[in-house]
């Protein structure tokens, strides 16, 4: 398989790896096609035989980090809406998978990447260590944060002012309230 | 242990882990009902032609 293939082949992986990054479609795609182009350009340092798809994730890794670096001078991500994370909102159907996408979005981009990482791609742990450029310990104790953190939170064992709770219930209500006047609700997920 | 055991036995741990409790399960379901689509949706032509565009170079 040539370079080019390898490239071509990964793409999936990487458009989930920059959703996890990035909790937005477009911004997902837009750093894959970035990721990409800084690979192309550095071709030549890629040494045959070695592992292929951990130096594709680092690149886009390393280019996520590189513009989150330059976009926090004038923006903050966390303004970035949840409901653009993933699934077009006809796929989200049910509450519970609504609050695990919102839930998602308030973890850490490193533990979200690397629990996906773990649970959608297969990856081992020394696997998501070598993609992510960390020790195996970091890698590992990043998806245990992030499956507690998750259980913790989709179990309701939070402080009653958690930001989280507070935006869940409220949704929970408007999604209520709509049904009973027997109204449509996909577009609360997009406010 | 070997470094070979120990590669062994973390990727035991993560299967473990993934099926260890309902919550792990449930939350494995959901990640692929977020996550799968966007692997399988098709690469957008413009990404292709770039690509085929360095490799003719």
């Amino acid at each position: 398989m040539t370079f080019h293939d390898q490239v071509i082949a990964i793409l999936p992986k990487l458009r989930v790896q920059a959703l996890s990054l990035t909790r937005n479609r477009a911004a997902a795609e837009d750093l894959v096609q970035d990721a990409v182009c800084n690979a192309l350009a550095a071709q030549n340092s890629f040494i045959p035989g070695t592992n292929f798809s951990a130096w594709m994730h680092r690149i886009l890794r390393n280019r996520f980090i590189s513009d989150l670096r330059k976009r926090r001078e004038t923006t903050d991500i966390d303004d970035v809406p949840a409901s653009s994370f993933a699934s077009p909102a006809t796929h989200e159907d049910n509450l519970a998978l609504k609050d695990l996408s919102m839930a998602l979005s308030r973890l850490p981009s490193d533990q979200r990447e690397a629990l996906v990482m773990v649970v959608i791609q297969g990856m081992s742990y020394e696997e998501l260590a070598e993609a992510t450029d960390c020790a195996v310990g970091t890698a590992k104790s990043r998806v245990f944060r992030a499956r507690r953190q998750l259980e913790a939170w989709m179990s309701g064992d939070l402080p009653t002012n958690d930001k989280l709770r507070v935006k869940v219930k409220a949704l929970r209500d408007a999604m209520d309230a709509r049904s009973r006047a027997g109204r449509p609700c996909d577009d609360l997920m997009l406010s | 242990m070997t470094a070979g055991d120990k590669r062994k036995s973390s990727v035991e741990d993560t299967k473990a882990e993934k099926q260890e409790s309902p919550f792990g399960i449930w939350l494995s379901r959901g990640l692929h009902q977020l996550f799968d689509d966007v692997a399988n949706e098709p690469i957008p032509d413009e990404l292709l032609r770039l690509i085929e565009e360095d490799r003719n170079k």
